[in-house]
């Protein structure tokens, strides 16, 4: 069965030509840009024509360089951002650990802010009384839960966050690079806890830059290039075919600009 | 306009529990915390009180209970468009980062706002008190002015917490513009002591008619005139309208423009 299905999705951002980011009412009206036709506005293609079809309970890796659309592929996939054309298709619950800890309040104890998080994920109250002590044990808080996270340590608070969109027990998660937060303890327990949700046959999305958790976790790897798919297929090898790529982008720098440049100056 | 509203019902359970953090978060960390919902426009309404009841004279019985009943409803609706404005801006890393009806914030501004003016009654309740008028049976309609002003301001807020996103001189425009919207409005002087032929002004102002509302069920313990507030509802269900329309033409580029 079929639990994400994109049809030719697009996603194209519109940029104003103007200098400054935001445009000013004043200058809508003088310009009458609004009158005008819209050839002037820059665009950026984030995502260009995308098909993919991810079967339930199949894990998918998208890797890719910096821009290439890997991000926006994801929050096409949540919902967040509509596609410009094309078709997105879910079936499920979707979670999305894009966000982690989006709408925790600094002055707020850990226990509020389970509450407000665990609302805005879309869980009922009844549902998060009901999880709550799994939420706080797996975050390891249980001493600090009635704090304020302002006075949480970093690790404490990604952990919270991870704790809860974890527990919201969905059908599909998105996962953004978040294998890299927390120390290796913790690192460990978010592995356990993905490695139990491939159990439990749920459907991943995972987005990261560390191609060795690809390669051990998916079943299928996107290499993604100019918000095209570029290769598909079973992550050891796209994953290499990415890697020659980036191989070669790099051997095309000349390399007597790369030592004539004084190391010393850059601390090493 | 429905699918907004239906939405919003559909999210309750989200609105009040953000509801409820606004208002905590309000006062949080403050020394006096919670006594600032009372202390806040105590304090408002003794500087004015200097200033017109003593300075300019303004013949007024009871001058600070004048006030203080339409000051209450003001400082709602003044805070509401002026922090609603800003309500998309600021729940900006929610509606990058999950999945969110953008509608929630500026509905959980108004709702905010509606409860610290309810939070704001019992003062005003004592002052009555203290000066000796009576609290009438009008009481029971205020509720039903209560929930027209909603309908208004939810209207509006819609509309300028979308055009923000957009336009962001938006918010300098509210600033100045409520401030004038304020002393146009009979306020702080009675509506008589406007000059007959700019009387016009109160007739085209909805917030005159809202306010003498209020002034005339809490100060003046009489029923508010049914036909001008059946008027202003009417107008406030368009102004609600009228920010659905506007709200949704600019819905979906939240993400992006935030």
């Amino acid at each position: 069965m079929v639990a994400i299905k994109l049809e030719n999705i697009s996603k194209i951002f519109f940029r104003q030509p103007l200098k400054r980011k935001y445009t000013t009412l004043r200058e809508t009206l003088l310009n009458f840009s609004w009158l005008k036709n819209r050839q002037k506005v820059r665009y950026i293609a984030a995502v260009k024509d995308i098909s993919l079809s991810i079967e339930r309970g199949e894990n998918i890796g998208i890797i890719g360089m910096n821009g290439s659309g890997k991000s926006t592929l994801l929050k096409l996939l949540a919902g967040i951002y509509k596609p410009t054309s094309g078709k997105v298709y879910i079936k499920g619950r979707i979670a999305s650990l894009i966000g982690l800890g989006v709408g925790f309040h600094p002055g707020f104890t850990g226990r509020e802010n389970i509450f407000i998080n665990g609302i805005i994920l879309g869980l009922s109250k009844k549902e998060i009384k009901r999880r709550f002590d799994d939420i706080v044990k797996f975050a390891e808080l249980e001493d600090y839960i009635d704090e304020p996270v302002r006075t949480y340590s970093d690790g404490m608070f990604v952990r919270l966050g991870f704790s809860i969109a974890t527990n919201v027990d969905p059908d599909i998660l998105l996962i953004d690079e978040i294998l890299a937060v927390g120390d290796e303890y913790f690192g460990h327990k978010c592995a356990e806890k993905i490695t139990e949700f491939r159990r439990l046959g749920k459907t991943m999305v995972i987005v990261s830059h560390q191609l060795e958790a690809i390669e051990k976790w998916c079943d299928k790897a996107v290499w993604l290039n100019d918000g095209m798919i570029k290769e598909i297929g079973i992550p050891s090898k796209v994953i290499d075919f990415y890697r020659k790529a980036i191989a070669e982008k790099e051997g095309k720098i000349p390399l007597e600009i790369r030592s004539s440049e004084p190391l010393r100056d850059y601390g090493v | 306009m429905f699918s907004n509203v239906i939405e919003l019902y559909r999210c309750r359970a989200l609105i009040m529990s953000l509801v409820l953090k606004e208002v905590k978060l309000r006062y949080l960390g403050s020394f006096l915390g919670f006594l600032w919902t009372f202390l806040n426009p105590l304090l408002l309404m003794g500087v004015y009180t200097i200033v017109f009841s003593i300075f300019f004279r303004i013949k007024v019985e009871n001058y600070p209970v004048f006030l203080f009943s339409a000051l209450i409803p003001w400082i709602c609706f003044s805070h509401s468009i002026l922090e609603g404005a800003n309500s998309i801006i600021k729940g900006g890393n929610l509606i990058t980062r999950v999945l969110f009806p953008a509608q929630v914030l500026p509905t959980v501004t108004v709702f905010s706002n509606m409860i610290n003016f309810v939070f704001s009654l019992p003062i005003l309740f004592i002052f009555l008190l203290l000066f000796k008028i009576q609290i009438g049976i009008a009481l029971i309609a205020l509720p039903i002015v209560m929930i027209i002003q909603a309908v208004f301001t939810m209207g509006l807020v819609l509309m300028v917490s979308a055009l923000n996103v957009h336009f962001r001189d938006i918010q300098h425009i509210l600033g100045n513009l409520i401030m004038m919207w304020f002393f146009t409005t009979p306020i702080v002087y009675p509506s008589t002591s406007i000059p007959v032929r700019l009387k016009f002004i109160t007739y085209i102002n909805p917030m005159a008619t809202l306010i003498k509302a209020y002034r005339d069920i809490l100060f003046y313990r009489q029923f508010p005139n049914w036909m001008l507030l059946g008027g202003i509802l009417c107008l406030g269900f368009l102004v609600f309208f009228l920010g659905n329309l506007v709200f949704n033409r600019y819905k979906e580029s939240f993400p992006e423009e935030v």
